[in-house]
C-alpha cells in the first residue's frame, strides 16, 4: 500500500482516539484492533462506516468467562485501501444486552441472531433476535458459552456405539508386533 | 387466488446441499421467503475450542466441502499473524498453487451445479470429469481427493513430489484449451443461455449494502477482489486481472467463471516459475512438535474464495487449544439476508438458479 | 433361515438390477456422489440412478453426519419411501460419530434411529468404495439379507422411543414463526 493510504489510516485512528476515546492495538500490517467503551461503540461504528470502512465482514462474540464478560467484535473492511479494523467492546456476562446495528448493515440482523443463539446476547431493536435460526428445539445453555460442555450433552442425548472388541487393546498388540519387526513406528 | 406455503428443500434435486427455503407463493411468484439453515450445523466453533491447534486441521476442511483448502489457509494465516511467524518462501508459493487449483476445481464444480436447475446435464458430465483431473493432482500431492489437510500453520506439510510440476503444467494446458469449449458449447448453448439471461439480477448498490463479495459483486461491474485489495501470500508478486461483467444476472456470473479459471491458470504458471527451492515449513513455537502453543492474541485472516470473502477470526489465550475461532462463511449475506429480501418477486423455478449462481453454500453458513 | 417365497426370491433378483437412490445430500459425503454418477466412475452401469422423490426411491443414502435437525427430515423421508427400502450409512460419522463424537448437534450412531443395511467406512469414502458398497448391497438383496425395512416394522416401538429420546419431538416446523 502506498504511503498516503497509511497516513489515511493513521489519521482515522487518531480521530477515533480523540473522538471516541478508543484504545488501538496493531495486529498486523493493515489490521488494527479498536477497543471502545460500551456506549461509544455504535457512534464509532457509524463514524468508521462513513470514513470508508463500509464492509461488515462479521459480527461475533467471545466469551471471557473468567473476567465475566462477553467481547463483541465487529470486523470492518475498507475496499479502497484493504485495511481491516476489529472494533471490540465488552458487555456484562450476567446481563448481556447490546444495541443492534441492523440499520447500518442489514446483514447484521442475521449475525445478531447467530450471536444470540450461540451466546445468548440480546440485541435491542432487533425484533427477531430471539427466534431460533440454526438450532431447532434447543432448551439448554447457549452452546458456544464456555460453561456448556458438548461432550456431556452428547453423552446424555446421543447414545454411543458399544464395541464388543477392545479396539485399543488390539491396537496395542498390533503395535507391539510392529515394534518387534520394524522397530518404533513413531521413528 | 390465495397464497400457498411451499417448502423448497432440503430434500429436492434443485437444491444444492442441505439447505431449505420456505416460501409463500402466489401463482408461481414468490411473495415471501425465509431461509432455513442449520441442517449441517455441527458446532465446529465449539469443537475447535476442545481440540489442539494441530488437531483442528482435521476438522476445519469440513466447513466448506467443495473448496476445503481455503479453510486451512485462513486458519494457518491467522495463527501466523498472531505468532508473528515468517513462512518460508517456497511454502507460500505452494499454498498459492494449491489455493488456485482449488479455485479451478470449485468453478468446475459449479458448472456441474448449474446443470441440475437448468436441466442441461452435459455441463455436469463435462465439468465433474474435468474436476477429477484436478483432484488427481491433489491426490498425488496430499494423499486425499477431497479433504487435504495440507496447509498447516507455519507452511505446508510436505514438499512437491517429483514430476508433479510437469503434471500440473500439462493439466493447465489441457484446461486452457478446454475453456473455449466451455464458453461456446455450454454458456452459449440455447438451453443455458436463454435460461440464465436476465434471471436473478442484482445491482451494485444492493451487493455493497448487503456485503455480498466475490463473483456476485464482480458481475455487477465492481472489480473488488481480496487478492488485489488486501493481498495475502504472494498475490502482489504475480500478474493477473480481475474479470468483471456489467449485467449482474445469472449469465454474467456464470460467464465469469471460465475467465477466472484462465486467470488462475496464469497465476499457477507464474508461481511454478518463480518458486525457489528451500524448506517448506517452520515451527510456530518451541516444544513438542504437535502440541504447539500460540501466543496470546487475536487476528483475522481472509482469503478470496470462489464465492467471496472467507475469513477466520482466531483468538488465542496462550494455551494448547484455541480460545475461540469464528468463521465468516462467504455466502452468509446472500444465503440468509439475501434469500429473505431478494427472492420475493422471482419465479419459483428461478430460485435454484439464484441460489446456485450466487454461490450459496450451506455447510459454511451452518458451520 | 430364508423365509422368502419363490416369488419374493424372483422379485429380489429383479430389484437388485434396478435401484433408485434418493437424491438427498444430508452431509458432506454428497460431494463424492457426482463423480461416481458421471462419466469417470459411472454408477449407471450398475443399473442405479438418482431419484428425486422418496416415493419412488429404493435406497436412502445417508451421506455423512446427521444433525438432529436433518435427522427429523430423514425420518420423515424414510417413512415416506415405499417398501422395500434400504439404508446405507456413508462415512465414519454415521457409524460412531467420527470426529463429531462430542458435538452437541450431531448424532453418534445411525442404526439407533433407522435400520441400516450397510455402512461404508472412511472419511470421505472414495467413489470406488461407494460403487463397491452398491455391489455388496445388490448381493445382499439377492440373498435376502438386506431386510432393514422389516426390522424397522418389527421394532417400530424401539426405534420411535430412541428417536424421541434424542430429538425431543419429530416434527417439522416452518420458518415463518407464525
Amino acid at each position: 500500500m502506498t504511503n498516503s493510504m497509511n497516513n489515511n489510516v493513521a489519521e482515522i485512528l487518531e480521530k477515533a482516539k480523540k473522538l471516541f476515546d478508543v484504545r488501538v492495538e496493531d495486529i498486523a500490517e493493515r489490521q488494527h484492533k479498536l477497543i471502545a467503551e460500551n456506549d461509544k461503540t455504535i457512534p464509532l461504528l457509524a463514524f468508521l462506516k462513513e470514513s470508508g470502512y463500509s464492509h461488515l465482514s462479521i459480527l461475533t462474540c467471545i466469551d471471557w468467562i473468567e473476567e465475566k464478560r462477553f467481547e463483541l467484535v465487529y470486523i470492518l473492511f475498507n475496499w479502497s485501501n484493504g485495511v481491516t479494523l476489529l472494533v471490540s467492546t465488552f458487555i456484562d456476562r450476567d446481563k448481556p444486552v447490546f444495541y443492534t446495528v441492523k440499520d447500518m448493515w442489514p446483514t447484521a440482523e442475521y449475525y445478531e441472531r447467530d450471536v444470540h443463539e450461540f451466546f445468548g446476547v440480546e440485541f435491542e431493536g432487533n425484533e427477531r433476535c430471539r427466534l431460533p435460526l440454526f438450532l431447532e428445539l434447543w432448551n439448554d445453555l447457549p452452546p458456544l458459552r464456555k460453561d456448556f460442555d458438548p461432550l456431556k450433552f452428547s453423552k446424555e442425548h446421543f447414545p454411543d456405539r458399544e464395541y464388543e472388541k477392545d479396539a485399543i487393546h488390539e491396537a496395542k498388540i498390533i503395535r507391539a508386533d510392529l515394534e518387534d519387526t520394524r522397530g518404533d513406528i513413531n521413528g | 387466488m390465495g397464497e400457498v406455503k411451499l417448502f423448497f428443500g432440503p430434500n429436492h434435486p434443485g437444491m444444492h446441499g442441505n439447505f431449505s427455503v420456505h416460501m409463500y407463493v402466489e401463482g408461481d411468484i414468490v411473495v415471501k421467503a425465509r431461509p432455513l439453515p442449520g441442517f449441517l450445523h455441527r458446532g465446529f466453533e465449539k469443537l475447535m475450542e476442545r481440540r489442539l491447534w494441530y488437531q483442528n486441521l482435521a476438522l476445519i476442511p469440513r466447513i466448506c466441502v467443495p473448496e476445503p483448502d481455503i479453510n486451512e489457509a485462513c486458519y494457518a494465516m491467522a495463527i501466523e499473524k498472531i505468532a508473528k511467524v515468517e513462512v518460508p518462501e517456497r511454502a507460500q508459493w505452494i499454498r498459492m498453487i494449491v489455493l488456485e487449483l482449488a479455485r479451478i476445481a470449485n468453478h468446475l464444480w459449479s458448472f456441474g451445479g448449474i446443470g441440475g436447475p437448468t436441466g442441461m446435464y452435459t455441463s455436469m458430465f463435462w465439468s465433474v470429469s474435468d474436476r477429477d483431473r484436478v483432484l488427481d493432482i491433489f491426490e498425488e500431492l496430499t494423499g486425499a481427493r477431497i479433504y487435504h489437510m495440507y496447509i498447516i500453520p507455519g507452511g505446508v506439510r510436505k514438499d512437491f513430489p517429483p514430476k508433479l510440476e510437469e503434471k500440473i503444467l500439462k493439466l493447465m494446458d489441457y484446461l486452457e484449451q478446454r475453456m473455449p469449449e466451455y464458453e461456446t458449447f455450454i454458456l452459449k448453448n440455447r438451453i443455458l443461455h436463454t435460461r440464465l439471461k436476465g434471471i436473478a439480477k442484482i445491482d451494485t448498490e444492493t451487493c455493497l449494502k448487503l456485503g455480498v463479495t466475490g463473483i456476485g459483486l464482480r458481475a455487477t461491474g465492481v472489480p473488488y477482489d481480496i487478492r488485489k485489495v488486501d493481498p495475502y501470500l504472494f498475490y502482489d508478486k504475480v500478474e493477473f486481472e480481475i474479470p468483471t461483467a456489467t449485467e449482474g444476472d445469472a449469465l454474467a456470473r456464470m460467464s465469469l467463471k471460465p475467465k477466472e479459471i484462465r486467470q488462475s491458470i496464469r497465476i499457477i504458471r507464474q508461481a511454478l516459475e518463480k518458486m525457489p527451492a528451500g524448506p517448506v515449513n517452520t515451527k510456530i513455537s518451541d516444544g513438542n512438535g504437535l502440541r504447539i502453543r500460540v501466543p496470546k492474541g487475536m487476528a483475522y485472516a481472509r482469503v478470496e474464495s470462489t464465492r467471496g470473502e472467507y475469513g477466520y477470526l482466531v483468538v488465542s489465550n496462550g494455551e494448547e487449544t484455541p480460545y475461540r475461532v469464528a468463521v465468516r462463511g462467504a455466502s452468509y449475506p446472500q444465503g440468509l439476508y439475501g434469500v429473505e429480501h431478494l427472492l420475493p418477486g422471482t419465479r419459483i423455478d428461478d430460485v435454484p438458479i439464484w441460489l446456485d449462481t450466487m454461490g450459496v453454500c450451506a455447510p459454511e453458513i451452518d458451520r | 433361515m430364508d423365509e422368502r417365497s419363490v416369488w419374493e426370491k424372483i422379485a429380489d433378483q429383479l430389484r437388485s438390477r434396478s435401484m433408485w437412490m434418493l437424491h438427498y445430500c444430508t452431509g458432506c459425503g454428497a460431494v463424492e456422489l457426482p463423480p461416481s454418477m458421471t462419466s469417470r466412475f459411472d454408477m449407471e452401469r450398475l443399473g442405479m440412478g438418482p431419484m428425486a422423490t422418496p416415493r419412488q426411491a429404493d435406497i436412502l443414502l445417508i451421506t455423512g453426519y446427521l444433525s438432529v435437525k436433518t435427522l427429523r427430515r430423514v425420518i420423515y423421508t424414510y417413512e415416506k419411501m415405499a417398501d422395500p427400502k434400504y439404508v446405507i450409512g456413508f462415512g465414519s460419522c454415521t457409524i460412531n460419530g467420527g470426529i463429531y463424537f462430542d458435538s452437541y448437534s450431531t448424532i453418534n450412531r445411525l442404526d439407533y434411529y433407522l435400520p441400516v443395511d450397510l455402512y461404508i467406512a472412511g472419511c470421505m469414502p472414495r467413489p470406488e468404495a461407494i460403487l463397491n458398497a452398491f455391489n455388496t448391497l445388490m448381493e445382499m438383496i439377492r440373498k435376502g439379507e438386506a431386510n432393514g425395512w422389516k426390522r424397522y416394522k418389527e421394532n417400530y416401538e424401539w426405534y420411535k422411543q430412541n428417536q424421541l429420546r434424542s430429538l425431543g419431538e419429530v416434527i417439522v416446523h416452518d420458518e415463518f414463526h407464525e
